[in-house]
């Protein structure tokens, strides 16, 4: 007799506006199966996910737990027939407890309809006890530092004893040990006949802890299979597309120039934030990419942050072009050349219900003043050219930015310093979110930079993208740089075994 | 995927909606001449316009403050206090200038605390006016008292609120002009531009590169500026100077002005032209309505029912 | 439970402003102007309590005031012109204001109306509908008749607890108002609500993240719209509080009653990000702007000054809010220094 599958989507398919993040994918756990789920950047895992959940209904399409089926849309319903998830983002409640947290919507009640708090506290110890996770019960969550944030979501998914848990990057934010507690908790779930969905960008994980595999690209799912009967590279392949997985190829095999011209834009000596990062010191020189790599919550996005003025560092010496600098606002940074595109592009780059014209000019509004006007003119033509060099689509400048694609809302944010010509240009995670095209295509844009002079400074934690597009790579863990490389004298296991490197 | 989106039908849809307003303005025009031949009269329109113009000046040097996500709950007792203000320095035997700049001035130092408060202490918006609301409605209070100073013997002064300018009333005058120079500002410099930006994303802005602080205080400085313009106006207009006037509700009609307009409280792409459309649109209502001797009762709970209605309609819209 | 640092803030303030008070105002420490402090501004807590929790689910309501004007009229109509019994007339006059709350709530639930806009627009609107229904437009002679009903000026009693208890023999007591005592239960049931419900918990998750909320399985439609509901209630137990007090209603009742109701709520420690507060600090708060004016009063300091000091006094309030939320990001920081 077949057994019927625990969750199972057909033909799902999302349409936001123009954009189809969903065509027509199917996805189905058995018990005791973990399922991993691949694919780039925008591939649709996410919405996949959000549509199993209920947190956001289909198009078109159904979903059936454990054969029959289930209201869309209806996270509450979900829940209640035995589906949990671990969310990719933020999800709890930042001024509420630990404890609270953990129960979100489903605390357990008194006679009188009152909160049985004591039989609250007993099942969260358990809880804790259990998992082996220890954790303040009464701590504001908010409060909590983001690995601990990440054991709450775990946790309060696990608590719900579900029969079918999906997991979206749920190792991003910690360290080894707890990723091989998790995994130890998933194959105890596995074996206790709970299936599992995996998604993560860690090959490694994929193939050391999921059963089958299914691989998505574009909004479809492209192919499924058993781990045992694919490899990684098919799986690369297929995750990327052909044209794309050669023009990776090439690309990676292009001529690196550490160091480039020779000569140095900024030079970072020993510096230091209390309790964030210290003894940072390195050169970036101009004509070379460099890459700052290492784990999520190793600080790196803090440390461009001082070098661009968002933020200030507390000792340490700074130089830009062989002056000293200590920037207390990005608008001095600017004034010296340095450009910067932060890593949330919707939170802190991106003007979203303005136009691709707007945004592009945003950081440059005094090159089209003119006594008191602004010259819009002016403004849409650099708005034309800059849109035709970054092939940004579709090519309209008078577009709400909101309305584009993710890669080619990131070409915009890019886009908005390049008109600056800057001196240097440091990106957080340029590429998160991006579509492989525009992967490839804001790879291009930085090669052009850098060929053009510019000391280009990346943050990332791509390591194929590390690898692909720096000419230097800098590892840092926990808030220290432990490592300087060039590119071509380096192997990405060394990179690996460094950045996964525990604190003393 | 869908082929083009451009089908006439649709099209047409989109260009209704986004000059609602407009439309609704001049259907509601035409019900309520048909019922009142009197409403189209030169004098009655004249007089809407003049109505509207003490609501206008303030509506659109306050549009800037909502563009930014902020709100100022105090231009009514600013409006107060600014009359106030004057008919002192009139008493005092100032010239015409240096009254008009006194009164002007004490509206933009109310804005400048109110925006430095906001934008570099980052207090909320609508405490910090609900609070200096009762500041500055004591103050004018204190200053003036709760009798009503009539202003005597001031030709000049009163000729702001009751001259005739090429046979067009002075105060409709200073409402065109400043609505001009909003708009202006609005959509030819970089202020306008910048201004939209903050209230779309204020961290993505300053990581442009912007002095986002400065510009919050100054919007609040032009709002208190035209709430006190108003203030002068007024006063001239009935040549008295009350610390109680602007009573509680003058703000609430303001902001419901540039939101019907089509600038969304919570910040970001507004613009000054829609906010007049907002003015005059309440305006021909209110004034429609009392021409027809609706009732307060019903005035307004039409007044309620066009908020939501109004808003209601954008929401959709998007 | 611990006190939060705003909360033990609020109460050393209070402590403070009332000895000051007794210190520089004459007559402040008397019997009867305890008297006065309960009775005069026990509705004032009800509604900041009752504000509380639109605030503390992200929104705000505008239109409390008005919310208030309008039970206070249909209690005028219901008994003077319709002469129904004060004990149809109480319920009645709740069931109102929570309907007027819910038509809030529903504004902003399926409308989606930002809470501003929705209660900005039931305060022009509700305010109308106090007027269309204004008994005394209808029959003017009835602006001069007190109303009667037992059940309603019932209200407005005094009870000699001190005298019962003896107490009188060794020092002067107030009278207490019954509308302390309503006061007292409300505060008493309204904070079980917040703290001890699974309804005050749902309150909070979609006060500090909706979406979190929704993805947990609570119902935030609901729960916003039940807020706002709650809201109205309160202001149908204030308006019946003043329509006892005064034997009256007028079409300006509640007028501007907002503003202290917020301002109540905000000194109180609720903060308008959402998910922060309960129930003790806004009835605290409207006693001590109730305190600071009477003793203005008592000190002679004219009206207008003290308008100008309750607007300092709500400026300081968020201030300091705004210190202690910038300490704990300090304090966050260091933790990640002791934890690195």
């Amino acid at each position: 007799m077949t057994q019927a599958p625990l969750i199972s989507g057909r033909s799902l398919t999302k349409v936001y506006g123009h954009l189809i993040a969903l065509r027509d994918a199917n996805l189905a756990v058995m018990p005791g199966e973990a399922r991993g789920l691949v694919g780039s950047n925008g591939a649709g895992k996410s919405t996949l996910i959000k549509i199993l959940t209920g947190a956001t209904a289909p198009t078109r399409g159904a979903v059936e737990v454990a054969g029959e089926a289930a209201p869309l849309g209806d996270p509450k319903e979900m829940i209640r027939r035995g589906v949990a998830c671990i969310y990719q983002h933020a999800n709890l409640a930042p001024a509420m407890s630990v404890m609270d947290n953990l129960f979100l919507g489903r605390q357990p009640r008194q006679r009188f309809g009152l909160l049985d708090r004591a039989r609250q506290r007993r099942e969260a110890l358990d809880l804790l006890e259990r998992h082996g996770v220890d954790l303040d019960l009464d701590a504001a969550v908010g409060a909590l530092p983001t690995v601990q944030q990440k054991e709450v979501e775990i946790l309060k998914a696990l608590a719900l004893d579900a029969r079918v848990i999906l997991m979206d990057e749920p190792t991003a934010w910690l360290a080894a040990s707890e990723v091989a507690k998790l995994h130890a908790t998933i194959r105890t779930l596995k074996a206790g006949g709970v299936g599992v969905v995996y998604i993560s960008h860690v090959l490694d994980e994929i193939f050391a802890l999921c059963d089958t595999l299914t691989i998505m690209r574009d909004g479809c799912v492209v192919a499924e299979n058993t781990v045992a009967a694919i490899d990684r590279p098919t799986v690369v392949h297929l995750m990327v597309g052909e044209k794309l997985a050669r023009e990776s190829d090439e690309a990676a095999r292009q001529k690196r120039r550490a160091r480039g011209s020779g000569e140095v834009r900024l030079r970072a000596s020993n510096l230091a934030k209390r309790g964030v990062f210290k003894d940072v010191s390195f050169d970036l020189y101009a004509g070379e990419i460099f890459c700052i790599t290492g784990l999520i919550g190793s600080k790196r996005t803090e440390l461009v942050r001082t070098l661009f003025g968002s933020e200030s560092f507390d000792s340490g010496s700074l130089e830009v072009d062989g002056r000293p600098a200590a920037f207390s606002s990005p608008s001095r940074a600017i004034a010296r050349g340095i450009g910067f595109v932060p890593e949330d592009r919707r939170r802190e780059g991106l003007m979203l219900e303005m136009t691709v014209t707007e945004n592009l000019a945003m950081a440059m509004l005094d090159r089209f003043r003119q006594g008191f006007m602004l010259r819009r003119g002016r403004m849409v033509e650099a708005g034309r050219k800059a849109i035709s060099s970054l092939s940004i689509q579709p090519p309209d400048g008078t577009k709400p930015v909101n309305l584009l694609s993710g890669g080619n809302q990131q070409k915009v944010l890019v886009g908005k310093w390049l008109n600056r010509a800057p001196r240097i240009l440091i990106l957080d995670e340029p590429t998160v979110g991006v579509d492989v095209g525009a992967k490839a295509e804001i790879y291009a844009i930085l090669r052009r930079e850098r060929d053009r002079g510019a000391a280009v400074l990346v943050v990332s934690s791509d390591l194929e993208e590390v690898m692909t597009l720096a000419d230097r790579i800098g590892v840092m863990v926990a808030g220290r740089l432990v490592a300087v490389h060039d590119a071509e004298a380096v192997q990405m296991d060394e990179i690996v075994r460094e950045i996964g490197m525990e604190t003393a | 995927m869908s082929a083009g989106g451009l089908a006439t039908p649709a099209h047409f849809r989109g260009w209704i909606a986004g000059n609602a307003l407009l439309i609704a303005i001049l259907a509601i025009v035409i019900v309520f001449s048909v019922a009142q031949p009197a409403f189209v009269s030169p004098d009655n329109l004249i007089g809407i316009v003049r109505q509207v113009a003490l609501f206008g000046i303030m509506a659109t040097c306050s549009t800037f403050v909502i563009m930014t996500g902020g709100v100022d709950l105090s231009v009514g007792p600013v409006l107060a206090i600014a009359g106030l203000v004057s008919y002192y320095s009139l008493g005092a035997g100032l010239p015409l200038v240096l009254v008009i700049v006194s009164g002007l001035s004490v509206g933009v130092l109310v804005g400048l605390v109110n925006g430095g408060l906001v934008a570099f202490l980052e207090l909320p918006p609508i405490i910090v006016t609900l609070a200096m609301l009762g500041v500055v409605r004591g103050s004018a209070l204190i200053l003036g008292g709760p009798e009503q100073h009539l202003i005597r013997d001031q030709p000049q002064y009163t000729f702001i609120g009751a001259g005739n300018v090429f046979g067009l009333p002075v105060p409709i005058l200073i409402f065109g002009a400043t609505a001009l120079v909003m708009m202006f500002v609005q959509r030819r410099t970089p202020l306008g531009l910048l201004v939209a930006a903050i209230g779309d994303n204020e961290r993505a802005a300053y990581l442009s590169g912007h002095r986002t602080r400065a510009t919050k205080t100054l919007v609040y400085a032009i709002s208190g500026f035209g709430a006190a313009l108003a203030g002068i106006v007024q006063s001239s207009q009935v040549h008295t100077a009350l610390a109680t006037y602007g009573p509680f509700g003058t703000e609430l009609d303001v902001i419901a002005a540039i939101v019907v307009g089509g600038t969304s409280i919570m910040g970001g792409n507004g613009s000054v032209a829609r906010t007049l459309l907002g003015v005059f649109f309440l305006g021909v209502v209110n004034d429609g309505m009392n021409i027809l001797n609706v009732p307060i009762d019903i005035q307004l709970m039409a007044k309620g029912a066009i908020i939501v209605i109004a808003l209601g309609l954008a929401a959709r819209g998007t | 439970m611990t006190l939060r640092p705003a909360t033990a803030a609020l109460i050393f303030f209070f402590a403070a402003t009332v000895a000051f008070f007794c210190l520089t105002a004459p007559r402040f420490a008397t019997a009867t102007n305890a008297e006065n402090l309960m009775s005069g501004f026990s509705f004032a807590a009800i509604l900041a309590m009752g504000e509380a929790f639109p605030i503390l689910a992200r929104g705000i309501d505008l239109s409390i005031g008005a919310i208030v004007g309008v039970v206070g009229m249909v209690v005028f109509d219901l008994t003077q012109i319709l002469h129904l019994p004060g004990y149809v007339i109480l319920p009645a006059a709740l069931v109102t204001g929570a309907v007027a709350g819910v038509i809030n709530g529903v504004l902003i639930v399926r409308l989606r109306l930002s809470p501003f806009i929705a209660t900005l627009a039931t305060l022009a609107a509700f305010r109308g509908f106090v007027y269309a229904i204004s008994g005394r437009q209808l029959v003017p002679g009835l602006t001069t008749t007190p109303i009667t009903d037992p059940w309603i000026t019932g209200l407005e009693t005094y009870f000699d607890l001190g005298g019962a208890l003896g107490l009188t023999n060794f020092i002067a007591m107030p009278w207490f108002p019954l509308s302390f005592f309503l006061m007292l239960a409300l505060f008493a049931i309204f904070q079980t609500l917040a703290l001890a419900t699974r309804f005050g918990r749902d309150l909070y998750s979609v006060g500090g993240n909706a979406e979190a909320a929704r993805l947990a399985g609570v119902n935030v439609n609901r729960t916003v719209v039940a807020a706002y509901a709650i809201a109205g209630f309160s202001a149908a137990v204030a308006a019946l509080i003043m329509v006892a007090r005064f034997t009256t209603s007028t079409e300006a009742l509640g007028t501007g009653a907002e503003l202290t109701a917020i301002a109540a709520a905000v000194i109180g420690g609720v903060s308008f990000s959402g998910g922060i507060g309960s129930m003790f600090g806004p009835a605290l708060g409207a006693f001590l702007l109730g305190a600071v004016l009477l003793g203005l009063t008592l000190m002679g300091v004219p009206q207008f000054v003290q308008q100008i000091i309750t607007g300092l006094i709500l400026l300081a309030a968020v201030g300091y809010d705004r210190l202690m939320a910038l300490a704990r990001q300090r304090r966050l920081a260091s933790n990640l220094a002791e934890a690195a």
